[in-house]
């Protein structure tokens, strides 16, 4: 029962097309199965009397002669036919003259009483003329298909029928329900490109908004940045500037002269950390990693760090004399040494004591063998959701103008490039501890060589250079500086009058910028082993990129700034190697 | 001489026939004598032939050759009678000479050469020529026999073709034996 009635409340789904055509498969059905029936009988009407006819035919002659065998054996050959109840032969005067009879009771004794009987039967009465004359009568009686045959084949037919209608309905049914389907989806289609258009404007505004924070957060980071520079090198330049204005005033004792042009030196060179610090933060600088002797360079630093710190704060040094040497670039390593006791110093205003310590550990949890660097100071701590994000780059809770937010940055970077590692605890109103760990090397240190030959005075030297450099200041004062170390200097101001320079005259050596327009320092020395095979060249640039991209060639390189003793050294060497290819 | 007989079944179907239906039904025709029957069959045959040439409207001849065994019977018989809707006219004879225009001819002498003298007279004309055994001798296009009792009669298909004659495949059903034509 349950499928009735799912169908019925299927019903009203039904299109009414469908509906109609089901119908119509149904009616078409009935008509097609009343149509064989009606068809059926009047066939088989006339099939009897067709047979009957031929009979009468067949027997006018012994029905004539009264010849009775004869007329009983074209009776006898009907009886192959299995629906042929009886067949029978009459006189004129109705008596039966020949018969078959395949149950009793089917063939009338006299043709008076053959009138059709109706039923299952097909009856049919023939005369049977000779001459035109009726000399007697056929009577046939068959037996129509049995009903429930003729019932079983239409039941199969209307069985088919039904089928047609019920596929028709059901067709329906899914074109209607696929239809609704069709329109929901569009509907949720529709929905669903709204509520995408509306995402992506809220997307797009989102982008917008970030992009906007972003901009904002860059430009007061920037700000924080040339804040802390400026504030830095003001104070370097203070230092320089006084000291300069000292050494003008005429009648100087030579003492102070010495002492005031060391000033200016060693600022100078501070203010050299500080550019080459910012390089080594965008990453511009490669670093130099030489075999260091820790307790060494912090022995050689204290004096610099009494200096920067002030009187209020008191150095403590305690020291590991068992160290192993580490592998490190050392300017790197007094910057972030420097950067940790500028902190520890900002963060004891008042005064402390700030504790530089030593000492073997293992690098995280492997066995390597690393050493320590721990700074400690007494100052007033920092809060735990501070500490999480101190070594991230231009965070600083120092107020513009006072800090660049990237010490703590450098101090990460040196540490993890380096191959080790930092860490950092503090307790508030207790002071903060930063531990720098290093791994250990296994060379011995090397002297440094280079700080024991600045020292020594040489003689005059000798040679023609020439000098090329875009920017006016930067290459008078090289000019003047070779030309006070001896040098016979010649200068221009690009490369492609270099190029003529070098092609018309003898020059020992090439002195050239690397960032420059037009023609670059290295493009020139490509350009001048062609044209002056033998003139040796040597580049400077304060900005590595362009060494980094394209490479020295094998050439020496000079830094920026540069000091008179290194500009000299690298200069001489080079003059050297030339007279001894020469 | 091709006599063709009836197949084995439809003989023995006979047979069965004969014992079980001739007995009942057809006790009452088994009354009246030979000869009516005969006079009977006479005045059929007319109905079963065709003659040659366009069939013409007059009567059919049926005439009696020389002696004349049936008298009022065969007047009985072809009374009120019509063969392919011709009416039926008797004629009787002493001879042959004036049975050309005879269809059907009774041919009976006194004795059987004086059959067989009349039957050569009409050989070749259009004429269905009748005997009885009971005469003996020479024999007709159908030839009356005395078979298990019953009037029977033989048919030379073959004569009546020489002669023109069309006899219907339906009177060939009822011969005990056929002459086929060749």
């Amino acid at each position: 029962m349950r499928p009735l009635t799912r169908l019925a409340r299927l019903w009203p789904n039904v299109p009414l097309a469908a509906g109609l055509a089901a119908l119509l498969v149904l009616a078409a059905g009935l008509a097609i199965i009343f149509e064989n029936e009606a068809t059926y009988r009047t066939q088989k009407g006339s099939e009897i009397r067709v047979q009957a006819e031929i009979l009468a035919a067949s027997v006018s002659a012994a029905l004539d002669f009264g010849d009775a065998p004869v007329a009983q054996e074209s009776v006898d050959a009907l009886r192959v036919n299995s629906q042929l109840m009886a067949a029978g032969v009459y006189t004129a005067d109705g008596r039966l003259f020949a018969s078959y009879e395949r149950a009793p009771g089917r063939l009338p004794r006299t043709l008076a009483t053959a009138t059709p009987r109706g039923g299952n039967a097909v009856e049919a009465v023939v005369p049977v003329t000779v001459d035109g004359a009726r000399i007697g009568s056929v009577y046939l009686n068959a037996l129509r298909e049995p009903l429930s045959r003729r019932v079983t084949r239409y039941t199969i037919v209307a069985a088919l029928i039904l089928m047609a209608a019920l596929v028709v309905l059901v067709l329906g049914l899914a074109q209607t329900a696929l239809r609704r389907a069709n329109k929901e989806l569009e509907a949720r289609a529709g929905a669903l490109s709204e509520a995408y258009a509306e995402l992506q404007v809220q997307v797009d505004e989102r982008a917008r908004a970030e992009e906007q924070l972003r901009q904002a957060q860059k430009m007061q980071a920037l700000g924080q940045l040339t804040g802390g520079i400026a504030h830095d090198f003001n104070n370097l330049l203070t230092v320089i500037q006084g000291s300069a204005d000292i050494l003008r005033r005429p009648g100087l004792a030579e003492e102070k002269r010495v002492r005031f042009a060391e000033a200016i030196v060693e600022t100078a060179g501070r203010a050299a950390a500080l550019t080459a610090q910012l390089l080594a933060f965008a990453r511009r600088q490669p670093l130099k990693p030489e075999v260091i002797d820790l307790n060494a360079k912090i022995r050689g630093m204290t004096n610099l760090l009494d200096r920067t710190l002030g009187e209020r704060i008191r150095v403590e040094t305690a020291l590991d004399e068992s160290l192993c040497t580490v592998k490190a670039d050392p300017a790197q390593l007094e910057a972030a040494l420097l950067n940790v006791a500028v902190n520890a110093r900002d963060a004891m205003p008042d005064g402390g004591t700030l504790t530089i310590s030593t000492g073997r550990c293992a690098l995280r949890e492997e066995a390597d063998a690393a050493v320590f660097v721990a700074i400690a100071d007494t100052g007033s701590g920092i809060d735990p959701e501070i500490l999480e994000r101190v070594f991230e780059p231009f965070f600083t809770t120092k107020s513009v103008g006072r800090g660049t937010g990237l010490g703590l940055s450098q101090v990460y970077g040196f540490a993890a490039q380096s191959g080790g590692d930092v860490t950092m605890t503090s307790q508030v109103g207790q002071g903060t501890v930063v531990t720098v760990i290093l791994p250990c090397s296994d060379e011995e240190a090397a002297e440094a060589p280079a700080e024991a030959r600045s020292n020594g005075r040489r003689a005059r030297r000798s040679g023609r250079l020439l000098v090329v450099d875009d920017n006016e200041d930067v290459g008078a004062f090289a000019e003047a500086l070779l030309g006070e170390l001896g040098y016979d200097v010649v200068r221009v101001t690009s490369g492609a009058a270099g190029l003529a320079a070098a092609t018309g005259q003898h020059f020992d050596a090439v002195f050239t910028d690397v960032v420059m327009p037009e023609m670059t320092g290295i493009e020139l020395a490509e350009r001048l082993r062609e044209v002056a095979p033998k003139v040796k060249v040597v580049l400077t640039t304060g900005y590595s990129d362009e060494i980094t991209r394209s490479g020295a060639g094998g050439r020496p390189v000079v830094y920026k700034p540069y000091r008179l003793d290194t500009l000299a050294q690298v200069l001489e060497d080079v003059l050297a190697q030339g007279e001894r290819e020469g | 001489m091709r006599v063709r007989r009836a197949p084995f079944r439809l003989r023995a179907l006979r047979l069965l026939a004969g014992t079980a239906l001739l007995g009942a039904a057809f006790s009452a025709a088994a009354q009246p004598s030979d000869v009516a029957v005969k006079a009977a069959f006479l005045s059929k045959f007319g109905s079963y032939v065709s003659w040659p040439g366009a069939s013409g409207s007059g009567p059919i001849n049926l005439c009696l050759v020389g002696s004349d065994p049936f008298g009022r019977l065969l007047d009985d018989a072809v009374r009120g009678q019509h063969a392919s809707g011709r009416p039926l006219r008797l004629l009787r004879m002493n001879n042959a000479d004036g049975a050309g225009g005879c269809h059907v001819a009774f041919v009976q002498g006194s004795n059987p050469a004086a059959t067989g003298a009349m039957l050569g007279k009409l050989r070749g004309k259009a004429v269905l020529t009748v005997t009885d055994a009971r005469a003996g001798g020479p024999q007709g296009m159908i030839h009356f026999v005395l078979h298990q009792g019953r009037v029977r009669f033989h048919v030379d298909d073959a004569g009546a073709a020489r002669s023109g004659l069309s006899i219907s495949s339906r009177l060939l059903g009822l011969a005990l034996s056929v002459r086929q034509r060749g």
